[in-house]
């Protein structure tokens, strides 16, 4: 236990007097707020908002009926544009053609054919695009009413079902952007935030000729692992904690609602949050410590540990692809977590079996992880790549 | 006592066969110090390092103070103060906190600890160092560091593989000085060096290692009249030039 304390007490001195990589760590943490605060944002005013939108039309002149409609739901012609939005506009070249028959066809009462030309798959495009199709759409059916009316037909007969949709899902896409980015860049700084001393302290020590005087101590090198890997997560579950507090103050500041997100981080979401990311953190420091104590430097340990970074970013991403979960990614670590974190920010009651079996999966792999390295640390390969 | 029974110790690699200990034996004694003389490659290190459990030797055993460093080598390295081959310092920690984190990894605690470390830095004299950080201290400086945490929990063997590159000569005598004064407490001192002078002025034995085995072992002037030669100098050279029916 003397042991165990010394070697935790030295690994904190060190990590804490090296300001230079603790900045890094929790800098992910203090940026947090901020990214999600300008997520929110866009999201709100891109969802909400009615900013107006630039479309080069030709042929505006035949129709100046569909023009004024337009442009009361500011769908603008582009030669009005703004000087310093021109280039975005441009850039998204959204085009209407308006035929020259358009006023003739009308009064015939045929069908006419007004052409929306844009880059369907742009995602800024999106949103005008939708507005312009709406428009189109209630104008063309404001007119074809009319005409029914006319004639004395009831237009309720053209709708003779109603399909009314009631979205039980509560987000909606934005909110579950926004839910899924917080999820992720939790999961990130759970594997980032340790990283910097997780290498200093192994392939580091290894470089400044340290480790071999350690490991010609009296001590376990179960104890040297343990301690090295108590130290670097538990900066990151400060981290974890500095990114929770201020998003929990932060998302204060916005109305989430108006993108129809309801979570709310109380206490018991952060709680869950915490117990789900916890282990996590220790996971992810015994797999980078596992890697970088084998590298033969300290470049070397970084370019191999930083590949892991990728399994946060990646995993969840896989899941979202996968329609039809099969049932062991509610267990495996970085998936499990990613899954119940979901529904936290969703506001679903937390399964208490799948959190507990995800827990106990990524202990064990931790577990499993520290004991292959303990065993590793007194096999020669290690000492001969000392020198 | 450090007991060193033919050790026997090969490198494999993909493409050749190192063979760096080739049925090495010797014996340190209690209060002695017994020198190892070798030139570069002779197999010095591997032999210290097997010595610390570091590595596994293919043949022969070690036995310190009776007990078998394979078997426990937490226990073996109890007993060993080690001064490697090769040392680091923790750059962001104060000389006072490395010594004081070595000490407490061989369970030294308390008023007990704190009074090992204050004397092992007076002994040193480095005082006016201990609460500096390590960064920037010079060659001789972080020799010293080294040699307080090794010798911190006054072991009863110690190891000590060239303590004295890069001392100034104060330096080297208060070492020497503290060496003698163990020795003369009934510790047993194994160390390595190229500086003969000081070999044949400390060392009441010396151990001569060739090509992976002892090639002469005997007091000082007792190597000299082996080889035949006046000076240390000469008689390492010779005998390990020569092996000649010389080995012992």
């Amino acid at each position: 236990m003397i042991q165990f304390k010394a070697l935790l007490i030295k690994e904190l001195r060190e990590a804490f007097r090296d300001k230079r990589a603790l900045m890094v760590a929790l800098s992910m943490g203090l940026l947090a707020p901020v990214m999600i605060m300008v997520i929110s944002k866009v999201m709100i005013t891109e969802s909400v908002g009615n900013p107006p939108i630039y479309v080069q039309f030709t042929g505006a002149e035949y129709a100046p009926k569909l023009i004024e409609k337009f442009e009361e739901n500011n769908i603008l012609q582009f030669a009005n544009v703004p000087e310093d939005d021109k280039y975005a506009w441009q850039e998204r070249s959204i085009e209407v053609d308006i035929p020259e028959d358009f006023a003739e066809k009308m009064s015939e009462g045929k069908a006419i054919d007004v052409v929306l030309r844009a880059d369907f798959g742009k995602k800024a495009s999106g949103s005008p695009i939708r507005r312009i199709r709406s428009t189109v759409n209630s104008y063309s059916q404001s007119i074809g009413y009319k005409r029914l009316l006319v004639r004395g037909v009831d237009v309720k007969l053209l709708r003779p079902i109603i399909l009314q949709e009631q979205d039980t899902a509560l987000p909606t896409s934005n909110a579950v952007m926004v839910s899924m980015f917080l999820g992720m860049y939790l999961l990130m700084g759970a594997f980032v935030s340790g990283l910097s001393i997780a290498i200093d302290s192994s392939a580091g020590e290894r470089e400044r000729n340290v480790l071999e005087m350690l490991l010609c101590q009296p001590v376990s090198t179960l104890k040297i692992v343990l301690a090295k890997m108590t130290c670097a997560s538990s900066i990151s579950v400060l981290s974890i904690i500095i990114m929770l507090t201020l998003t929990t103050v932060s998302v204060g500041f916005i109305d989430l609602t108006k993108i129809g997100a309801t979570f709310s981080l109380n206490a018991f979401s952060i709680a869950a949050l915490l117990i789900l990311l916890v282990p996590l953190c220790f996971f992810a420091t015994a797999l980078q410590l596992f890697f970088s104590f084998q590298a033969k430097s300290f470049k070397e340990a970084q370019s191999t540990v930083s590949m892991l970074i990728m399994l946060p970013a990646m995993v969840p991403m896989a899941i979202m692809m996968i329609d039809d979960k099969p049932a062991w990614v509610n267990w495996l670590p970085i998936s499990g977590q990613s899954m119940l974190m979901e529904d936290v920010f969703k506001g679903l009651p937390v399964d208490w079996t799948v959190l507990a079996s995800t827990t106990a999966m990524t202990i064990g792999m931790t577990v499993a992880l520290v004991m292959m390295l303990a065993q590793k640390l007194k096999s020669e390969k290690v000492v001969m790549s000392l020198s | 006592m450090i007991e060193v029974n033919n050790l026997h110790k090969s490198f494999i690699d993909k493409k050749n066969t190192v063979k760096a200990l080739d049925g090495m034996s010797f014996t340190a004694k209690d209060g002695e110090i017994t020198g190892i003389l070798g030139p570069n490659g002779a197999g010095k290190t591997t032999c210290l390092r097997t010595l610390y459990g570091l590595l596994t030797a293919d043949e022969g055993s070690v036995m310190v103070d009776g007990i078998n460093v394979l078997e426990d080598p937490l226990a073996v390295r109890k007993r060993l103060g080690i001064f490697p081959d090769k040392f680091g310092l923790y750059e962001r920690l104060t000389a006072y906190e490395q010594v004081d984190y070595f000490a407490s990894l061989h369970g030294m605690q308390g008023a007990k600890k704190k009074a090992a470390i204050e004397q092992i830095f007076k002994d040193l004299e480095m005082e006016e160092l201990a609460h500096r950080k390590t960064v920037g201290f010079s060659q001789g400086q972080r020799m010293k560091v080294t040699l307080a945490q090794a010798l911190v929990h006054q072991p009863k063997n110690f190891v000590l593989d060239e303590p004295t590159r890069g001392l100034d000569v104060m330096s080297t005598r208060v070492l020497r000085n503290h060496l003698a004064k163990f020795k003369e407490k009934g510790h047993c001192i194994l160390f390595s060096s190229h500086v003969m002078q000081e070999v044949a002025a400390l060392c009441d034995r010396v151990i001569i290692v060739a090509n992976g085995k002892l090639a002469a072992q005997g007091t000082p002037q007792e190597l000299c009249d082996l080889a035949g030669e006046k000076l240390l100098e000469d008689a390492f050279v010779k005998l390990i030039g020569s092996d000649e029916g010389v080995a012992a």
